[in-house]
C-alpha cells in the first residue's frame, strides 16, 4: 500500500513536468483532416491507405514520418499522439460497421486529447465513488467545458453526479 | 476396511482441488440460477423504463448505465420477445452469419441472453465460438514477469515469446516501482522476437495509463468491472469513471479492453444471490457500453470459484461467447492455475483452443511457473512442448509456432544485448556480460545473478522525473547500432497516431500491417470457411523437432 501511495505521488510530479513542456494544442486549424471528408471500413486501416490525410496532435502528416526524423530529433514524443479529427475518422469507421458504442468512446476520447495529461488523472480519480461531491462533479465538467470544449465528456460527468447522487456514492460534504 | 481402489484415488492430484456444492443464496452456482432475473424490457419514448424485471426507479448504477448506453434498443423489444431456444439455435446455426446474430444479441437484455446461452451445450457453445469471435485468426497472449523483476530477463523472455508467435504480451511487476523498467524490456525484447507484438504493464490504473502515455506500453488490459454495484464500489470505480479511462486511453492512442469474470463477486461477497454467469453478463454489458473495444473474460483470477461448482467451466465458455456475441474482441483467460490436475488444466483449456478465440490465453505464462506475478499459470513455458504437440495432434492453430532451440537462444541473447545497450544509453542501470550471458540460456530467475534492486528502483524512478519517452528508446537503439529494433520500436510508436489498433480485436503482422475485425472479420459459416490454416502455416505447425522422418532413419 505505501510503495502505491509513493508511485502515486511520484506519477503527480513527473505529470507536471511533462505539462510543462507541453506544446500549445492551439495550432491546429479546425478541420485540419477535413479534406479526408468521411470515411467507412473500406478506406482502413487508415494509417496504411491514408496516411497523407492523417495528421498528428501537432499537424505533422503521417505520410511524412520516418524514424530517421525521430534519430534526427525532427520528430518528438509530442508528434506521436493522435489528432482529433483521427479519432473521428476512426469513430465514422467504427459506426460504418456497426460499432456505436466504441464510435461513442471514440469521440468522447477525441476531446479529451486537448487535456493535458495531469489534469485527466484528476478527472478520473474525481468520478471514482466517494471522491467528489455533486458541486465538485459539476465543476469539473464546467471547466472541461469551458477550458477545453468537451461538451459530450461535460454532460456524461454531470450525468454521473445526478446517479451518484441517487445511489448515494458522493463524497460526504 | 479402506478401499484400495478409493486410496489410489485419494492421492490422485485432482483430489486435491476444491469442490463445493451449489449454494445460490451466496451466488455460489454457475449458470441459471433460480434467483436470475427473468428477462424483460420496456422502452418509453425512447428510453428503457423497465429492465429484466426491475423498473427504472429500481436500478442500481449498472441498471442504468446498461439500460441508458449498453442494449441496441431499435429492436430490442422484439428481440427480447423472441423463443430463446429458437435463438439459441440461430447463435450456433452455420447458416445464420455472425453479423446477423450479432443484431439479435446486442439487442438483448444480460438477463436474455443468458437464457439464450443458457440452452446450449459445450459442443455447440463452442460451434458458437468459431463463428462469432470478431476476428478471423485466432492469437495468442503471453505473460512475461519474473520473481525479481530482472530486466535482462524480461527482455529475453519477451524475445522468445514473440517468436514462438504470441500476438501480444503482458507484463507485471512485484515491486511496484519496477514498472517503467519492466515495460520497457518487454517492449524491447518484443520488438526483437517478432516485429509489432503489443506490449503492457499491468499495474494501478494511473501509472499504467502514464506509461502507455510515454509510449512504454501499446495498450492496457487491466480495467476492471464488476457485476453488482458494491463490488463496483470495492473495486473503486463506477461503471462511468471506467467509460471515461477508456476514452482516456483512446484520447492517447492506445489499445485497451476491459477485464472481469465469473466469480469475482462471489468471491468479494456481495453477488445478491445471481449465478455466477447472470453478474458476467452484465460486466459484458457495461464493457460493451461503455465502448469499449474488447474485454478479458473467462473467470481470469477468480477461476477458482467456478471451477470448484457444477458447469463451472461451461459458464466460463459460455462468458466467452457472450463476449464474442456482442461483436467484443475477446481475450479468454486460460491464465491462472486453478486445477493440480493436468487432465483437468486441458480440458478446461479445449473450450477455447478448439475453436479458437482472439486471445485464446490472456495470458499464457512464458516462464516457468515459479516465476508467473499473476499468481501461476494453467499454462507455463515448461508446456511449450505440450501446447504445440496438441496443435499438431488436432491441426488446431493455438496461436504458437515450433521453433528450435538455436533460434531462441538467439533472439534471448540478442534482446538481452539490446536492453543492455538502451540501458547504457539512457544512464540507467548496468547490465552486465554475464547478465546477458545468464539470460540467453536461463530457464527463469533461479538462473539469474541478483541485481542492486536499490539501485534499480533509483534509476526506474529518475527515468520518470526526467521524463523519458518511447522516442528516447528509439533514438537509444539507433545510437548503439541496433537500427533494426529502433525502427521496430519507432513503428510501434507510428500506430498511435493512426489508432487503426483502437478497433475491435486489432493485432499488428511483423510489417505493422492492422489486422481487426474491421479489415478481417469472422466470416464463419461452415467447413471450409472463415479461419483456414493455410498449406504454409500447417507445414510450420506440424514441422517439430521431435518428430522421426525417414530420413533420419
Amino acid at each position: 500500500m505505501e510503495s502505491e501511495e509513493l508511485i502515486r505521488q511520484i506519477m503527480d510530479e513527473v505529470m507536471k513536468n511533462l505539462a510543462k513542456d507541453q506544446v500549445s494544442f492551439a495550432k491546429k486549424p479546425a478541420g485540419a483532416n477535413g479534406s479526408a471528408g468521411s470515411v467507412s471500413a473500406a478506406n482502413y486501416p487508415l494509417g496504411e491507405k491514408m496516411p497523407e490525410k492523417i495528421k498528428s496532435a501537432t499537424g505533422k502528416v503521417l505520410s511524412d514520418f520516418s524514424v530517421d526524423k525521430v534519430i534526427s530529433g525532427q520528430l518528438t514524443a509530442e508528434d506521436f499522439r493522435i489528432a482529433p479529427e483521427t479519432l473521428e475518422l476512426q469513430a465514422q469507421v467504427a459506426e460504418s460497421v456497426g460499432r456505436d458504442t466504441l464510435a461513442r468512446n471514440m469521440r468522447r476520447a477525441a476531446e479529451l486529447i486537448k487535456v493535458p495529461d495531469d489534469e485527466l488523472l484528476q478527472v478520473y480519480n474525481s468520478l471514482r465513488p466517494y471522491r467528489s461531491t455533486k458541486a465538485e462533479l459539476y465543476g469539473i465538467a464546467d471547466g472541461l467545458e469551458s477550458k477545453y470544449g468537451c461538451t459530450v465528456n461535460a454532460a456524461f460527468i454531470r450525468e454521473a453526479a445526478d446517479v451518484y447522487e441517487k445511489r448515494g456514492r458522493l463524497k460526504a460534504d | 476396511m479402506k478401499s484400495k481402489r478409493f486410496e489410489a484415488l485419494d492421492a490422485r492430484p485432482v483430489n486435491k482441488d476444491g469442490f463445493v456444492t451449489e449454494w445460490p443464496e451466496v451466488g455460489l452456482i454457475a449458470m441459471n440460477g433460480p434467483n436470475d432475473p427473468q428477462p424483460s424490457i420496456r422502452i418509453q419514448n425512447g428510453k428503457v423504463v423497465e429492465l429484466d424485471g426491475k423498473s427504472r426507479d429500481e436500478f442500481d448504477m449498472i441498471d442504468t448505465f446498461i439500460a441508458d448506453y449498453g442494449i441496441k434498443l431499435d429492436n430490442a423489444e422484439a428481440v427480447n420477445a423472441m423463443d430463446s431456444l429458437e435463438l439459441a439455435r440461430k447463435l450456433v446455426d452455420i447458416n445464420v452469419p455472425r453479423a446477423e446474430v450479432v443484431k439479435l444479441t446486442t439487442a438483448m437484455t444480460p438477463a436474455k441472453i443468458c437464457e439464450v446461452i443458457g440452452k446450449m451445450t459445450v459442443l455447440e457453445m463452442m460451434m458458437s465460438v468459431t463463428k462469432m469471435r470478431a476476428r478471423k485468426s485466432p492469437a495468442n497472449q503471453a505473460h512475461v514477469t519474473n520473481l525479481k523483476d530482472n530486466p535482462v530477463q524480461i527482455a529475453a523472455d519477451a524475445a522468445e515469446a514473440s517468436l514462438r508467435g504470441f500476438a501480444e504480451l503482458e507484463t507485471t511487476v512485484g515491486i511496484a516501482r519496477y514498472a517503467p523498467f519492466n515495460a520497457i524490456a518487454l517492449m524491447v525484447g518484443a520488438q526483437v522476437g517478432r516485429p509489432g507484438i503489443l506490449t503492457q504493464c499491468a499495474v494501478e490504473e494511473a501509472t499504467e495509463l502514464n506509461l502507455g502515455m510515454r509510449g512504454f506500453t501499446a495498450y492496457a488490459e487491466t480495467v476492471s468491472v464488476y457485476g453488482t454495484e458494491p463490488v463496483f464500489m470495492d473495486g473503486d470505480d463506477t461503471p462511468w469513471s471506467k467509460a471515461f479511462l477508456a476514452s482516456c486511453y483512446a484520447s492517447r492512442g492506445l489499445k485497451m479492453r476491459f477485464t472481469s469474470g465469473t466469480g469475482s463477486e462471489v468471491q468479494m461477497g456481495y453477488a445478491e444471490g445471481k449465478s455466477m454467469l447472470y453478474l458476467e453478463a452484465r460486466c459484458l454489458y457495461i464493457t460493451k457500453a461503455a465502448g469499449s473495444q474488447g474485454i478479458q473474460n473467462g473467470s481470469v483470477s477468480c477461476v477458482g470459484v467456478p471451477a470448484a461448482v457444477p458447469g463451472g467451466i461451461r459458464a466460463i465458455l459460455a462468458e466467452n461467447l457472450i463476449a464474442t456475441a456482442l461483436d467484443l474482441e475477446c481475450a479468454s483467460s486460460n491464465d491462472q492455475t486453478f486445477t493440480h490436475s493436468d487432465l483437468r488444466r486441458v480440458a478446461r483449456s479445449l473450450m477455447q483452443f478448439v475453436p479458437g478465440t482472439d486471445f485464446i490465453c490472456s495470458g499464457y505464462s512464458a516462464t516457468p511457473n515459479y516465476d508467473n506475478m499473476f499468481a501461476g499459470s494453467n499454462w507455463d513455458a515448461d508446456d511449450y512442448d505440450d501446447w504445440i504437440i496438441i496443435q499438431r495432434d488436432l491441426k488446431v492453430d493455438g496461436g504458437l509456432v515450433p521453433v528450435l532451440e538455436e533460434d531462441v537462444t538467439r533472439v534471448r541473447n540478442k534482446a538481452a544485448k539490446v536492453i543492455q545497450a538502451v540501458f547504457r544509453e539512457l544512464g540507467l542501470t548496468e547490465i552486465s556480460d554475464e547478465e546477458v550471458e545468464a539470460a540467453t540460456y536461463a530457464r527463469g530467475s533461479q538462473d539469474m545473478p541478483n541485481r542492486n534492486v536499490v539501485e534499480d528502483i533509483k534509476a526506474a524512478e529518475d527515468l520518470l522525473k526526467r521524463g523519458l519517452t518511447g522516442v528516447d528508446i528509439v533514438k537509444a537503439l539507433a545510437k548503439s547500432g541496433f537500427e533494426d529494433v529502433a525502427t521496430s520500436v519507432y513503428g510501434m510508436l507510428r500506430q498511435r497516431v493512426a489508432g487503426d489498433y483502437l478497433h475491435t480485436s486489432a493485432i499488428l503482422t511483423d510489417k505493422f500491417e492492422v489486422i481487426s475485425a474491421v479489415n478481417q472479420p469472422n466470416d464463419y459459416n461452415g467447413p471450409q470457411t472463415g479461419y483456414q490454416i493455410s498449406d504454409e502455416k500447417w507445414e510450420q505447425l506440424k514441422t517439430i523437432r521431435q518428430a522421426i522422418s525417414p530420413e533420419n532413419v
